[in-house]
C-alpha cells in the first residue's frame, strides 16, 4: 500500500515552493511593467542567465552531496580566458594559435573537469575541508586568469565558437518586437533536464542523495562515498567550463574579471530553488526555478528602473528569506529525528555519549 | 572547601530518592525506585542496558522529570529540580566520554569563566597557573597545569573532571563507566584518587558493566532490572554469581527458536587477529545456523563485527565465505561476497533518515535495477520495496515516507529489509533489538527465524543474553580480545548466569 501521508504533502509543498515564487514574480512584473512581457525580454531572460545557470547547476550537484565549490566562478573566468587566448590572433591579444574552436571547447571542458578532480581528491582523499580547498582554488584560478590575460579584454572569436553562447536557433517576428530562441537558452534547459534525470533516476544520482543525507550510512550501505564526491566535483568543474564558454560566446569577448563575485548569487539561486548546503535535499529542477526567479527579479527590477543598489538589496533579502526557509526546514526535520530517537531509546545519557564519539 | 566539614559523618544518608517512577510512551523506564547514597560512600549501580540506570541518573541530575516520587538531599526535599538546582545541591556527573576544553590548558579548564585578572583587566596568567596548581595539590592530583588537556591520558582527564566537580562543591559525583577505556594501571590510578576523595567525605555513584571493579571499589551496590531496583546490598554480603542472578532475574524463557542449522559451513574465521582489537579468533557458521556473540565493551566484539563488514581492516589470519577467501576492504566488498551487517547504531549507519523507505530498502541492490541508459527501473524497485514492507510488517503510510518518521522498531525493520534484499549468505546482526518495543522485538525474532530457515547463516551480537539463549544454536563469548567460551544448545549449557559470568571474564561452565 502506498498512499501520500500529510508529511509527504507538506514536504512536497516546501520542496517546490520555488515555482510559486517564480509564477508570482512573473505575474507581478507583468502587471507592474508593460515592457516586461515583451517577446524580446522573454527571450533575453534565458539567454542572459545561461552562464549563471550552468554555475547553479554545478552547485546543485555539489549541494546534493552536502558539498559546495566556491571556485567555479574562477573556473568560469579561467576557461573563458584560456579559450580566448587559444582562439584569436596575436594582434587581437591572443597567443596566435587560432586553434580549431571545437578542439578548444573540448580542451576547456577537460580543464574544468581536471580542476574539479583536483578539488574532489583533495577533499575526499586528503581530507581537507571543502570550504578551504575551494576558497584557495578560487584565488589560484582567478590569479592565473589575470596572469595569462594580456590585461585587456580579448574579442573577435570565430563564429563556430560563439554559436554556443550567442547563437540563435529561431527568431519569431511580432509587432511587439522579436522573440529570439537562443542556443544558450535551449542548452541550459537541456543541461538541467539531463541533470534532473541523472540525479533523480540513475544509481549514481541515488547515491549522491544518500551521500549528502548521511555519508556514514551511505558507506555502510555499500556506496563508495569518495568516488561519488570526486565525480560530482568533476561534473561541477565541467559545468563551470560550459559557463565560461557560454559567457565568452555571448559577449564575444573574454575579460579577466568574468564571473568574479558571482558565487554567492549562484548559491543564493540554488538555495532559493530548494537546494540545501546540508545535502540530501532538493532537486535539480527546483534549482532551475531558482535561476529563473533570480533573473526575472533582475530583469524585472531593471526594466522598472530600480537602482542597481536596490536590486542588490532585493537579492540579499531574497537570499536571506531562502536561507531562513532552509533553516526552518532543517530544524523541523531535526526535531522529528530527535523525538524519534528519544522515544525509542528511552535513555538519554548513552545517546549523548554516542554524540561525542 | 565543603568536604572538611563532612568528615566523620559517614553512614548518614546524603541522597534519598523514594518511589521514583518515569514512563515514556510505551515504556515504563522507572517503576517505584527507592535509592539512597550515604555520605562518603562509593555506591555501585549495575544492570543491563535499558535496565533504567540512565533514567534514574537523569532524574537525579534534573535532566529528566520523574512522574512521581521524591528526592531529598541532606534531608532537604527538592521538587521539580532543574539541572542547575541539582548542581547547586552538589550533584555532579562525569560522563564516559569526558567533555573538557581540549585545546586549552589544564589551568584554563579549571578556572574557565573565572580567570584571575591583573589591575589592567588582563588575564593574570601567573595567578592562573599558581592558583590551579594549588587547587589540584589540595586534592592530591599531580598534573602539569600548563599542559593542554588533549595531552592528558583518559584517566587523567577523568580525574580532572572529578576535580572540577569538587571545585564546584560537588558532594556526590556520578561516574558513568569511567574505566571502559582504561588500562589496569590507569584504573589503579583512578581508583586511588577516588578513594582519596572518599576519605574526605565525597560520595560517588559508580555505574559500570565491569562487575569485578564494582567489587573492588564500591561499598554498596544497587541492582536494576527492567526499570526496577531489585536490590541494594553491602558489597561484603554479596558475591558475583548472586549479583548476576539479581541482574538477569529468574523469569521464564519468553522465546525459543527451533534450530534450522544445516551441515554445510558457510563462513569460517581462522586465527583472525588484529593488534589491539582481537586475537586468534576461530569459529564457523553453518547454513541456517544462528550463533550468538557476546562480550563487554573492549572485548573485541565490536571491532570484529565492523572488520567482518569491511568498515575496519580484518588484520592477519583468514576468513572464508563458502570456502572462498574473504577480506573486505569496504562494505561494498562485503555485500558482494554475500556478507551483510546490521549496525548497532542504526541512526548513524543503518539508515539514511532523510530519504524515503523505498530508497533505503534498495540502496544496496541498485546494481540489479539499472535499466536502459542507466535509468533505474521503477517498477521492480517498487516491487522489492512493497514485498519487504509486507513480509516484515513494516508499519508506514507508504514506501515514500521518510524513514526518520517511522518508529524505532519499524526503522529497524527497514534496515532488515535492506539487508535481506541483498540476499546475503551471512548476516551479522549487531544489537538487533536495541531500542525497539516488545512487539517489534518479537517481530524481529521471527524475521531472524525466517532468514535462518531460508539458509542464511546469522551471527547475532548482543548483550541481551536471555534473547541470545532464545535465538541461538550456539553462543560464543569474547573477553579481552579472545573467544573464551562457547555455550551450545546441544550441550544444554546455555544458562544466563554462566554466560554472564563468562562475559565478565570468569570461567563459564561450558569448558569447566
Amino acid at each position: 500500500m502506498t498512499r501520500t501521508g500529510p508529511n509527504r504533502l507538506v514536504s512536497l509543498m516546501v520542496d517546490n515552493l520555488i515555482w510559486l515564487f517564480v509564477i508570482g514574480a512573473f505575474v507581478a512584473f507583468s502587471l507592474l511593467s508593460d515592457r516586461f512581457l515583451s517577446p524580446y525580454n522573454l527571450g533575453n531572460i534565458l539567454l542572459r542567465s545561461a552562464a549563471f545557470g550552468m554555475l547553479v547547476l554545478s552547485q546543485a550537484y555539489t549541494f546534493i552531496t552536502g558539498n559546495f565549490d566556491l571556485s567555479v566562478e574562477s573556473s568560469l573566468g579561467l576557461t573563458a580566458m584560456f579559450a580566448a587566448l587559444m582562439l584569436v590572433t596575436s594582434e587581437a591579444g591572443g597567443w596566435g594559435w587560432q586553434l580549431n574552436p571545437i578542439l578548444v571547447i573540448v580542451l576547456m571542458l577537460v580543464l574544468g573537469g581536471a580542476i574539479g578532480l583536483f578539488n574532489g581528491v583533495l577533499i575526499t582523499k586528503v581530507g581537507v575541508n571543502n570550504l578551504l580547498v575551494t576558497i584557495a582554488m578560487l584565488f589560484v584560478l582567478r590569479g592565473a586568469t589575470y596572469g595569462i590575460s594580456p590585461g585587456t579584454s580579448i574579442s573577435f572569436f570565430p563564429k563556430e565558437f560563439t554559436w554556443l553562447g550567442g547563437g540563435t536557433l529561431a527568431r519569431v517576428v511580432t509587432d511587439n518586437g522579436n522573440f529570439v530562441l537562443s542556443v544558450a537558452g535551449v542548452f541550459v534547459i537541456l543541461a538541467f533536464l539531463v541533470g534532473h534525470i541523472h540525479t533523480r533516476y540513475t544509481q549514481f544520482g541515488r547515491n549522491m542523495y544518500a551521500v549528502g543525507a548521511d555519508a556514514d550510512a551511505a558507506r555502510a550501505a555499500g556506496i563508495n562515498v569518495d568516488r561519488v564526491v570526486i565525480i560530482v566535483y568533476i561534473i561541477a568543474g565541467v559545468c563551470a567550463a560550459f559557463a565560461g564558454l557560454l559567457q565568452a560566446g555571448r559577449l564575444n569577448a573574454a575579460t579577466p574579471t568574468m564571473g568574479a563575485n558571482l558565487i554567492f548569487a549562484v548559491h543564493g539561486a540554488a538555495i532559493i530553488g530548494g537546494m540545501s548546503i546540508y545535502g540530501g535535499r532538493g532537486n535539480i529542477i527546483g534549482a532551475f526555478g531558482g535561476v529563473l526567479l533570480w533573473s526575472i527579479l533582475d530583469t524585472g527590477l531593471n526594466i522598472m528602473g530600480v537602482s542597481p543598489f536596490w536590486i542588490d538589496v532585493s537579492r540579499g533579502l531574497l537570499l536571506l528569506f531562502a536561507v531562513l526557509l532552509d533553516a526552518l526546514r532543517v530544524r523541523y526535520q531535526h526535531n522529528v529525528q530527535v523525538r524519534m530517537s528519544l522515544a525509542d531509546t528511552t535513555i538519554g545519557l548513552e545517546d549523548k555519549a554516542h554524540g561525542d564519539g | 572547601m565543603a568536604e572538611a566539614t563532612t568528615v566523620g559523618r559517614k553512614d548518614e544518608i546524603l541522597l534519598d530518592m523514594r518511589g521514583i517512577s518515569k514512563s515514556y510512551p510505551g515504556v515504563q523506564a522507572l517503576a517505584d525506585a527507592d535509592f539512597s547514597v550515604r555520605r562518603g560512600e562509593i555506591h555501585g549501580v549495575v544492570g543491563k542496558n535499558g535496565a533504567g540506570k540512565s533514567t534514574l541518573m537523569g532524574v537525579l541530575m534534573g535532566i529528566r522529570q520523574a512522574d512521581s516520587g521524591s528526592i531529598a538531599i541532606d534531608g532537604r526535599a527538592l521538587r521539580q529540580a532543574s539541572p542547575q538546582m541539582m548542581l547547586d545541591a552538589g550533584i555532579s556527573y562525569v560522563p564516559q566520554h569526558i567533555s573538557l576544553l581540549n585545546t586549552l590548558t589544564v589551568a584554563e579548564n579549571i578556572l574557565v569563566g573565572n580567570l584571575p585578572r591583573n589591575r589592567f583587566g588582563l588575564v593574570d596568567w601567573k595567578a592562573v597557573n599558581e592558583d590551579s596548581q594549588a587547587r589540584l595539590e589540595r586534592l592530591g592530583l599531580e598534573l602539569d597545569v600548563r599542559q593542554p588537556v588533549e595531552g592528558l591520558s583518559v584517566a587523567e582527564r577523568t580525574m580532572l573532571a572529578i576535580a572540577k566537580a569538587l571545585f564546584n562543591n560537588a558532594r556526590l559525583i556520578i561516574l558513568d563507566e569511567p574505566t571502559a577505556a582504561l588500562s589496569r594501571v590507569d584504573i589503579d590510578l583512578l581508583f586511588s584518587f577516588v578513594r582519596a576523595q572518599q576519605e574526605q567525605g565525597v560520595a560517588f555513584i559508580y555505574i559500570s558493566h565491569h562487575l569485578e571493579e564494582v567489587f573492588e571499589i564500591c561499598d554498596r551496590v544497587t541492582v536494576m532490572r527492567d526499570g526496577r531496583i531489585v536490590g541494594t546490598r553491602e558489597i561484603s554480603e554479596i558475591d558475583v554469581p548472586e549479583l548476576i542472578h539479581l541482574m538477569v532475574g529468574g523469569g521464564v524463557q519468553e522465546y525459543q527458536r527451533a534450530s534450522t542449522a544445516g551441515a554445510e559451513i558457510v563462513f569460517e574465521a581462522k586465527n583472525l587477529s588484529r593488534r589491539g582489537a582481537y586475537e586468534q579468533i576461530n569459529f564457523a557458521l553453518r547454513r541456517g545456523e544462528v550463533v550468538g556473540l557476546s562480550g563487554l565493551q573492549g572485548s573485541g566484539v565490536d571491532e570484529l563485527a565492523q572488520a567482518l563488514f569491511g568498515l575496519e581492516r580484518l588484520g592477519v589470519g583468514e576468513a572464508l565465505v563458502e570456502g572462498g577467501a574473504f577480506d573486505p576492504g569496504s562494505p561494498r566488498d562485503a555485500f558482494d561476497a554475500g556478507v551483510a551487517y546490521l549496525p548497532q547504531d542504526r541512526h548513524r549507519f543503518g539508515l539514511i533518515q532523510l530519504r524515503p523507505v523505498r530508497e533505503n530498502v534498495t540502496y544496496s541492490v541498485l546494481d540489479r535495477l539499472v535499466g536502459r541508459l542507466g535509468v533505474l527501473m521503477r517498477k521492480p524497485e517498487q516491487q522489492i520495496t512493497e514485498t519487504y514492507i509486507d513480509k516484515l510488517g513494516i508499519v508506514t503510510p507508504g514506501a515514500e515516507q521518510r524513514t526518520m518518521l517511522l518508529s524505532g522498531g519499524n526503522q529497524q525493520k527497514v534496515v532488515f529489509a535492506k539487508l535481506a534484499a541483498t540476499q546475503p549468505k551471512v548476516l551479522i546482526l549487531h544489537e538487533p533489538t536495541q531500542g525497539v518495543d516488545v512487539q517489534a522485538k518479537v517481530d524481529i525474532f521471527n524475521i531472524i527465524d525466517d532468514l535462518a530457515a531460508g539458509g542464511v547463516a546469522l551471527l547475532v551480537i548482543s548483550s541481551e543474553v536471555r534473547e541470545l539463549i532464545g535465538l541461538c544454536d550456539r553462543i560464543l563469548v569474547m573477553y579481552q580480545g579472545r573467544v573464551t567460551d562457547e555455550f551450545t544448545r546441544a550441550a544444554d549449557n546455555m544458562k544466563p548466569e554462566h554466560i554472564l559470568l563468562a562475559i565478565e571474564g570468569g570461567r563459564g561452565h561450558a569448558n569447566a
